[in-house]
């Protein structure tokens, strides 16, 4: 089946097009567009249907759109007709619920489990949605656009800025990764100070300046790595020539 | 002078420090892609074992040198402090790549650590993504001088009580 004809079962599935399901066709495969109250029996029904007999799961992971939502994106193909679908459902932000995919296809729960944990989203109906990959004690949800990515914040961002640059590594300009409140982490403090109280070039300040804990943003992360411990400054290291 | 000074006579440290440099049992701590550049170094075409390095020791506790190869992440980095506890002195630690230098190319990430030295106690750094295996070699070689010309002591090791990053274990009474 080509990829329009496979889109349109999909859709046909789904409710049809007045039931809020769509189809696009890009870079050879389709994605359809789930309504979330049909999200299992669709699944189901894809897997099932023997024109379509989408029965391999691939991968189960989410997309943060911002206001808009989570969209929750599955891959299935089929082993028997080889073509492959995305099948995508948008979650609100204020309600991140989902019916849970295990009971169709049992290799879902990783894939949930680890959705849950960078997302927040929360599957129901999932036997142990418990943290999958991030150590224990990780406090936020680290996919989401507004967990600030607080290395960057900490050390600038080194070599050239902007695509094209050359790399002089001197530029005056400071780059705050994108979606980082200003008054977010150490260089907030700083910022009404004179270069005589930046960080001098070379230093790693992301070792002596944590990002403070108590920050007012919604993606707050714990910082697990522990400080060096003083020993450290008294063994002689050497580099060996790469 | 006698064996009571804190500092044993030359020829001792030279014999002692020959037979400590030359010897080395590693412990290949792999957790990444540098695992492979290790692996590679270990075979037949760059091959450290002729340098007297040989490796797959049975577990940290019968190995003298450690090689952290690969990224660090927070959740392993409890594990790396574990083992490299579970070595007995005197113990080297050979940092091998960028990641476990110092985060590597992925020094930004939410749950890297920024080099394996935040953690332990590194002797030789050997950068590059991945590192070419004659990297490694010329590690293994300065890390061998370095030992060649640690002083041997009867106290405190050889690199001095202060540098232990465990306290003391106290012997049974």
């Amino acid at each position: 089946m080509s990829p329009e004809e496979v889109g349109s079962r999909l859709v046909e599935l789904a409710g049809g097009a007045d039931g809020g399901g769509a189809s696009s066709v890009s870079f050879g495969g389709v994605t359809v567009d789930v309504p979330r109250s049909r999200w299992v029996q669709t699944v189901t029904a894809a897997r099932d249907d023997p024109a379509l007999a989408l029965s391999s799961f691939d991968w189960l992971s989410a997309v943060d759109e911002l206001e808009a939502g989570f969209d929750v994106v599955l891959h299935l193909w089929s082993v028997e007709h080889r073509h492959r679908a995305l099948l995508r459902t948008r979650v609100p932000r204020d309600d991140p619920h989902l019916p849970s995919l295990v009971g169709v296809f049992a290799g879902a729960s990783w894939h949930e489990r680890e959705t849950h944990e960078m997302f927040g989203l929360v599957f129901d109906g999932h036997p142990h949605l418990v943290p999958l990959l991030l150590p224990d004690g990780f406090i936020g949800h680290p996919l989401r656009k507004d967990f600030v990515l607080a290395s960057r914040v900490a050390k600038e961002w080194p070599g050239a800025k902007e695509p094209g640059e050359s790399h002089t590594g001197a530029t005056r300009r400071r780059m705050r990764p994108p979606g980082v409140p200003d008054d977010w982490g150490p260089a907030a403090a700083s910022a009404s100070a004179g270069p005589a109280d930046r960080p001098a070039r070379g230093e790693r300040p992301d070792r002596r300046a944590r990002p403070p804990r108590n920050a007012p943003a919604a993606g707050e992360e714990a910082e697990v790595t522990p400080t060096p411990t003083p020993t450290e400054t008294e063994t002689e290291t050497e580099t060996a020539d790469g | 002078m006698g064996l009571t000074d804190s500092v044993l006579p030359d020829p001792i440290k030279f014999v002692l420090n020959w037979g400590r440099r030359y010897s080395l049992w590693v412990f290949n701590f792999g957790l990444a892609c540098c695992a492979i550049e290790f692996i590679a170094t270990s075979m037949s075409r760059h091959d450290f074992i002729r340098l007297g390095v040989i490796p797959f020791a049975h577990g940290p506790r019968q190995a003298d040198l450690m090689v952290v190869s690969g990224t660090v992440t927070d959740k392993m980095a409890p594990a790396v402090k574990r083992l490299y506890d579970q070595m007995p002195e005197p113990k080297y630690v050979i940092s091998f790549g960028a990641c476990s230098n110092c985060g590597g190319p992925y020094w930004d990430s939410y749950c890297v650590t920024k080099g394996v030295d935040q953690i332990i106690p590194v002797d030789v750094y050997v950068p590059g993504c991945p590192p070419r295996p004659e990297a490694l070699l010329q590690g293994i070689l300065r890390l061998q001088d370095k030992i060649a010309g640690e002083p041997v002591s009867l106290r405190g090791g050889s690199r001095g009580a202060a540098a232990l990053t465990a306290p003391r274990v106290p012997g049974p009474p």
